[in-house]
């Protein structure tokens, strides 16, 4: 049972791959965070079976994604478009703060 | 809600060490599935009988089917051992350290069914295997929110990012309470009524604190202010104060939320600046032991009040 397909209507959805070398590690997942925290909407990053809180740096760290596997983000709000595109551009320019 | 598959490898690779388990045979079967979480003695089924037979469970050979099969010619035996392979079993133990013969052998590895030797005795190896199976085959989760042990009472606290839900968490640990979880609770089912939480184990004994950042709760706080799983008792859901419209002031009636399809008490509490919310999750668990052991604080009042308007109602007569 995959938690990306239960997304209601509303909500908006990117996958991307996690591009660097060890994977999502605390520097990265704090960027993520502190960019994620600027949107009002629900953030919310799936790997394999999990699904976490976006603005959640614990959260991040229990997925373990590594190099090269595929994050869901996930939002929910009157600014998820916008906060998804920003996320996943993020994530696909390595982390590096634009 | 998830549960994961069990395969025979999953089974081997989880309780090898534990009990000795050795594979002897029908290595290419380890992808095999276990769909059900019991063990079955396959006595019945090698006299022949196999009209009822619970082939879906993992087959045990004790002290009472070797001693059996000692009684039947060879013929005898490769027959019942080829009618017993025929069936989708998922795997083969032999306790107390019995040796499968040679036919056993040849015929677990035509149908490619793992054999393994194990030297407990038939009993203990069906109880822990069990035990095991139990806890493999349990329905998982992942819960938002962070969970504290509070004297016995495990309280998942749940809230919004922002509205103060590790502040709590600290505070709690801090008046000596144990972490069970940060931010993110792993929860599994356990005998259909139980729920169990737990931290993910890469994040264990660690949680972050806005402003100060990661902070390993063991090495701050010492060892008794963590704890690695705990059974939920309790969820609180701290909002926003102007969020909460329709709250129950008695607490007479009893909340609760589902977690993995199981009811668990549930208390919703208002946040505002000034409010101590440790505190009130402290209040709440104690509440919840006092309910576990039979009190209701609200039902005695009311009780006590109708008595006393009934008694008034006597005298007015």
């Amino acid at each position: 049972m995959s938690l990306v397909r239960e997304t209601p209507n509303q909500a908006v959805v990117r996958k991307v791959l996690i591009p660097n070398e060890p994977g999502l590690h605390a520097r990265p997942a704090s960027v993520f965070v502190k960019l994620a925290c600027k949107f009002d909407s629900e953030i919310w990053v799936g790997c394999n079976d999990d699904k976490v809180n976006g603005k959640s740096i614990i959260g991040l760290l229990t997925l373990a994604a590594g190099k090269g596997m595929q994050i869901a983000i996930e939002a929910e709000g009157k600014d998820a478009k916008i906060a998804v595109d920003a996320l996943a551009a993020l994530v696909e320019g390595n982390f590096e703060i634009t | 809600m998830k549960t994961q598959k069990v395969t025979v490898e999953r089974f081997h690779l989880n309780i090898a060490s534990e009990m000795g388990l050795r594979l002897v045979a029908g290595a290419g079967g380890l992808s095999r599935v276990i769909r059900e979480p019991t063990i079955n003695r396959p006595g019945l089924a090698l006299t022949g009988f196999t009209k009822y037979f619970a082939s879906n469970r993992i087959q045990v050979f004790g002290a009472a089917e070797a001693t059996y099969l000692k009684t039947l010619s060879e013929e005898q035996r490769v027959e019942r051992y080829g009618s017993l392979c025929g069936h989708r079993i998922p795997c083969f133990v032999f306790s107390r350290n019995l040796k499968p013969d040679s036919q056993f052998i040849k015929a677990a590895e035509a149908a490619n069914i793992p054999v393994f030797r194990c030297p407990l005795i038939t009993m203990n190896f069906i109880n822990r295997a069990t035990l095991a199976m139990e806890d493999m085959f349990a329905p998982t989760g992942t819960e938002q929110g962070s969970m504290v042990d509070i004297l016995g009472i495990g309280v998942l606290i749940k809230g919004e990012s922002g509205i103060g839900k590790s502040e709590c968490v600290l505070a709690l640990v801090e008046r000596g309470y144990s972490l069970v979880s940060d931010d993110v609770t792993k929860v599994k089912l356990i005998d259909g009524r139980q729920i169990i939480g737990t931290s993910p184990d890469i994040t264990q004994n660690h949680m972050e604190v806005r402003g100060i950042g990661i902070i390993n709760v063991a090495a701050m706080f010492g060892v008794k202010s963590i704890r690695t799983e705990k059974r939920i008792n309790l969820v609180i859901s701290l909002c926003d104060w102007d969020d909460v419209t329709d709250i129950d002031r008695l607490g007479m009636e009893e909340e609760s939320v589902k977690i993995l399809g199981i009811p668990v008490p549930h208390i919703i509490i208002p946040v505002r600046p000034g409010r101590d919310i440790a505190r009130l999750a402290e209040v709440a668990a104690f509440h919840t032991k006092l309910k576990l052991t039979g009190h209701n604080a609200a039902q005695e009042l009311d009780e006590r009040l109708k008595t006393q308007l009934q008694s008034r109602d006597i005298t007015v007569d």
